[in-house]
């Protein structure tokens, strides 16, 4: 259990290297550069690992055979039990292969979402923008605390309107806006408790956390990249609603998650064919 | 403590995958790409499955229309035809009563086992055309590998014809070709597969000799015998070493030196013209740094790396010549370490077409090729793709050459197993090349005093051909296990097999005897009948059976009137006919043939004018064959190559074995195309030579009885 512990708390901190590296030079970009590069860098590191963990003849052959098979069905159509017998081969050439595929997605798959989380952080969604009223909502263990809690702002910012309290869901809502760009700290107190959450307001590109959460390990690594709330603390998770983004490319809005998964690949395939790489 | 870290690791990655959250969108490209090809290969198979679903009703209607006799009127559902080239009727005998042959045995017990007549002249290019078209060489046109222009006296290759495109694009020292090589075709004559698929019934056929360029039918084929290698020749073997040798080999080699640069050796494989018209050949370059300790060497070319031990063959390697421009051809072809020390020398087989990926077709449709190299790997694609001519060079020695034979015979296996499972109704055809070669090559083990043998000592002679008869045997009987009473088998071989151990000069003889003239001065020709002087010359030989009459009108420089051409023949008939070799007493000549007498059809004025037929024991010598003319008539065949079947065809029939009893004395080659044709219910064209035979099928009965005679 120790052992398993000390990985979970390496694995929370690897996003936090891995900020550390990409952050200089990820801010200093436009969203849709950032992807680009980062697909580029990541189709070449996924063709590269997957060439040396994977078995590069079997996955040839296997997939020689998905081909050979295939075009059996064109070649013997009209010839029922050869092209029924094709197709049973298909389905089972198509496991084979994608079972040959799985080693080399479990040396990848890790770093991978690490890298990914990580990124979400700056592309996922686009920091506050000055004057732009967004919402603050702290999330009680129950409904009682909600009467004890109170924001305090920095001065660049302020409330726009008073605080809506939904008991049935355990949360009050504050609607705040920024006068000036900057990172800060904008803190509820919750039964003597200061619990502070980062608030982001930029114009560029920046690492946004949009929850800071109450223990669940998973869930934060997920989708929090700020310390966790105290245990004993009554309140749950204090969320900042930061506007998703969108990028504009190839005269199309996308989510950068799929404009990644699309430039990935198409880089993935480049460097295979430039390294040999069967994949 | 490691193994616990490991095991941590895995479930940590494990929880990852199967975690419910986002992640599934962070697949990314790792396993997206195994996760896109798959979906892509289901999508592909799906869109053919919608394809076929919809357009079946409309495809069988059309059958239904189209080929309403189909297996109608048929005796049989399923034909299967083995072909073994050059399987001998005497020594398969021989073997099957000394019990080495049971299947063939059983086929001949249960069934049929007689003497298959074969064509005039027993050339394999000849007789397998005459076996898939069913008529004479007067009507199909092969008469042997070459024919001859009769404008330059210069031989070519009978079969087919590959010239550039027809069209280039001048750009500097550049010439762009527009468009693909021309590829025709020069034997006549249908094959009566493709009778076969216009009646709807489904063909599989492999590797039958004259085939290339392969011919639009409904059905599969992979060309065999006469497919070029890369060079377009028939065969062009490479011979790197660093002894340093200027002597050329005799045919089917080259030799290229090796360049010692540091610890590494270098070399290249010479590969096809340049296709941009430049004068200059590709090249492929490779590398070999030598382990003299543990007798391997470690060869690179290109991205591929091979660790070779002496004696060992690499699998086949692709390879691809740049021309430049987007040019390339693509080719395969097998290393072979020959020695490391104290020279280090490394055999390169002929760069045969990529199957995968075929610059020229080779096979019918273009994908089936593809299809075969995908489901087995690369294979070897050229017409005689065992290369006797290295043996014949002692460049390979005997176990390397059959490694080569049997490591091709294994891949034919392979495809004609998979045709048998694709073709469970119609014509499975397959032709095994192992058994020409390896009786060509080992003849003179089978002999007691063979002169290319002379120095090998009796008790140490391989009983290869033996062991090549046994390994046919327990192929017939894998394919017997493999098909139900209601197919038909049938085990064909196109010609015999004789000793080849005296060469006889024909051209030396027609020189000696005033037919044949050559410059003042010269006492031998050249090859190619350089200084043979055409004004003066009446008659000559080329190729392995065919003597010419040097026409007037026709050759070039024609001296005979054609008023005096059937004198001519007659005397030359007369003359050669029992031509007796005086070392032995033998003769070496059994028979003279007139082309009057033994073709007829439209093409029957491409045929020679005679054909020999030596006598068992003697052929065409190696330097009759190539035009040159030399002082001696007879000489001893010394090389490897010293079995033969270019003789007189009444010594050299071919075997007929079937699993169902056939009612005829003396089946011959020409009737096995109008037997199938019968067999499946389907009316024989009248152009056909060839007679139908009496095949006893399921009922007793056998099938031609009411066919007329």
């Amino acid at each position: 259990m120790i052992c398993l512990a000390w990985e979970c708390t390496a694995i929370s901190d690897f996003p936090s290297v891995i900020a550390l590296t990409v952050e200089v030079s990820l801010t200093s970009l436009s969203a849709t550069s950032a992807v680009t590069l980062v697909a580029l860098v990541i189709g070449l590191l996924m063709v590269v690992v997957f060439r040396y963990t994977s078995d590069q003849k079997a996955i040839r052959v296997a997939k020689d055979h998905l081909k050979a098979h295939l075009l059996a069905v064109r070649l013997f159509q009209d010839q029922l039990p050869v092209v029924l017998s094709s197709y049973r081969k298909i389905i089972a050439g198509t496991g084979r292969y994608l079972a040959l595929a799985f080693k080399p997605l479990l040396f990848l798959i890790l770093p991978l979402t690490l890298v990914i989380m990580e990124l979400d952080r700056y592309l996922g969604a686009t920091p506050l923008q000055t004057g732009q009223a967004f919402l603050l909502t702290a999330h009680a263990v129950d409904p009682d605390s909600l009467n004890n809690l109170s924001l305090q702002l920095p001065p660049q910012m302020t409330t726009t309107a008073p605080p809506v309290h939904i008991p049935v869901d355990n949360e009050v809502v504050w609607r705040v806006i920024a006068k000036r760009e900057g990172n800060y700290d904008v803190t509820v107190v919750a039964a003597g408790q200061i619990l502070s959450k980062r608030a982001v307001v930029s114009s560029g590109l920046a690492r946004l956390s949009p929850v800071r959460l109450r223990g669940e390990f998973w869930k934060r690594i997920f989708v929090s990249a700020e310390p966790a709330l105290p245990n004993a603390s009554p309140i749950e998770s204090i969320t900042l609603n930061y506007p998703s983004r969108n990028i504009y490319f190839a005269w199309t809005e996308w989510n950068w998650i799929w404009l990644f998964f699309v430039l990935s690949l198409l880089a993935g395939f480049l460097f295979k064919t430039i390294l040999g790489v069967e994949i | 403590m490691k193994r616990c870290a490991k095991n941590k690791w895995i479930l940590v990655a494990a929880l990852l995958l199967l975690c419910p959250l986002s992640t599934h969108a962070y697949a990314g490209p790792g396993a997206g790409f195994a996760v896109l090809s798959s979906f892509w290969t289901l999508f592909i198979a799906f869109l053919y499955s919608l394809y076929a679903f919809l357009t079946w009703p409309f495809r069988h209607l059309v059958r239904v229309l189209r080929h309403r006799k189909a297996y109608g009127k048929a005796q049989v559902t399923r034909a299967v035809i083995l072909g073994f080239d050059g399987m001998d009727p005497e020594l398969a005998d021989r073997f099957i009563n000394q019990g080495k042959l049971p299947n063939l045995a059983k086929l001949g017990h249960k069934g049929t086992f007689r003497k298959l007549r074969t064509t005039f002249p027993p050339i394999s290019p000849v007789a397998w055309s005459t076996f898939m078209t069913g008529v004479n060489p007067g009507k199909h046109n092969i008469y042997d590998f070459l024919a001859r222009d009769t404008n330059t006296y210069l031989p070519f290759l009978s079969s087919a014809e590959i010239r550039g495109p027809k069209r280039t694009l001048k750009l500097g020292r550049y010439s762009l070709p527009l468009g693909k090589p021309r590829i025709k075709g020069m034997r006549h004559g249908t094959p009566f597969w493709h009778w076969l698929g216009k009646a709807g019934i489904f063909c599989s056929v492999i590797r039958v000799p004259v085939t290339f360029p392969p011919e639009k039918f409904d059905g599969v084929l992979l060309s065999g015998m006469c497919v070029p290698d890369l060079k377009g020749s028939q065969g062009t073997f490479c011979f790197c070493t660093t002894r340093k040798d200027d002597a050329k080999f005799r045919e089917g080699g080259v030799r290229v030196l090796i360049e010692h640069n540091g610890g590494a050796y270098r070399s290249y494989i010479p590969g096809p013209d340049d296709p941009l018209g430049r004068p200059s050949e590709l090249r492929i370059n490779f590398e070999i740094r030598p382990v003299s300790a543990k007798r391997q060497a470690q060869i690179t070319v290109d991205s591929e790396i091979l660790n070779l031990n002496v004696g060992e063959y690499s699998p086949w390697i692709p390879v691809k010549f740049r021309a430049g421009l987007g040019f390339s051809a693509h080719g395969i072809c097998r290393f072979y370490l020959k020695e490391i020390s104290p020279e280090v020398e490394v055999y390169v087989t002929p760069v045969n077409i990529d199957p995968g990926k075929p610059d020229l077709p080779i096979s019918h449709p273009v994908t089936y090729s593809v299809y075969l190299s995908k489901l087995f790997g690369p294979y070897a694609t050229l017409g005689l793709a065992e290369d006797t001519w290295a043996l014949n060079e002692e460049v390979l020695d005997d176990q390397a050459f059959l490694a080569q034979c049997y490591a091709n015979h294994d891949d034919r296996e392979r495809m004609l197993f998979d045709a048998l499972e694709k073709t469970q109704q119609g014509l499975c055809a397959c032709v095994f090349d192992t058994t020409d070669r390896v009786q060509h090559m080992f003849w003179r083990y089978l002999e007691e005093d063979h002169p290319a043998a002379r120095n090998v000592p009796k008790d140490q002679r391989p009983r290869v051909i033996e062991d090549l008869y046994s390994r046919m045997d327990v192929l017939i009987g894998r394919v017997m296990n493999q098909i139900d009473d209601h197919t038909l088998l049938l085990v064909v071989s196109d010609h015999g097999f004789k000793s080849f151990a005296r060469c006889v000069n024909v051209n030396a003889w027609l020189h000696l005897n005033g037919y044949l003239a050559l410059k003042a001065n010269k006492s031998e020709s050249g090859d190619w009948f350089e200084d043979v002087d055409w004004s003066r010359t009446r008659a000559y030989t080329m190729g392995l059976n065919g003597l010419y009459l040097n026409l007037k009108g026709r050759e070039r420089e024609g001296t005979v009137p054609p008023e005096e051409a059937e004198i001519l023949k007659q005397e030359l008939r007369g003359k050669l006919d029992g031509l007796i070799d005086p070392s032995s007493g033998r003769a070496a000549i059994t028979g003279v043939f007139h082309c009057n007498a033994i073709y007829a059809g439209p093409y029957a004025d491409n045929a020679p004018d005679l054909i020999i037929g030596y006598g068992g024991g003697y052929r065409a010598s190696w330097d009759s064959v190539l035009g040159k003319v030399t002082t001696q008539i007879f000489e001893d065949n010394l090389k490897a190559w010293s079995g033969d079947h270019c003789v007189d065809p009444r010594l050299v029939p071919g075997v007929l074995f079937c699993n169902r009893k056939i009612m005829e004395d003396k089946p011959a080659i020409v009737d096995v195309a109008p037997t199938i044709l019968k067999l499946f219910g389907l009316a024989i064209p009248s152009y056909i030579d060839g007679k139908p035979w009496k095949v006893v099928v399921d009922t007793g009965t056998p099938t031609g009885m009411n066919v007329p005679a």
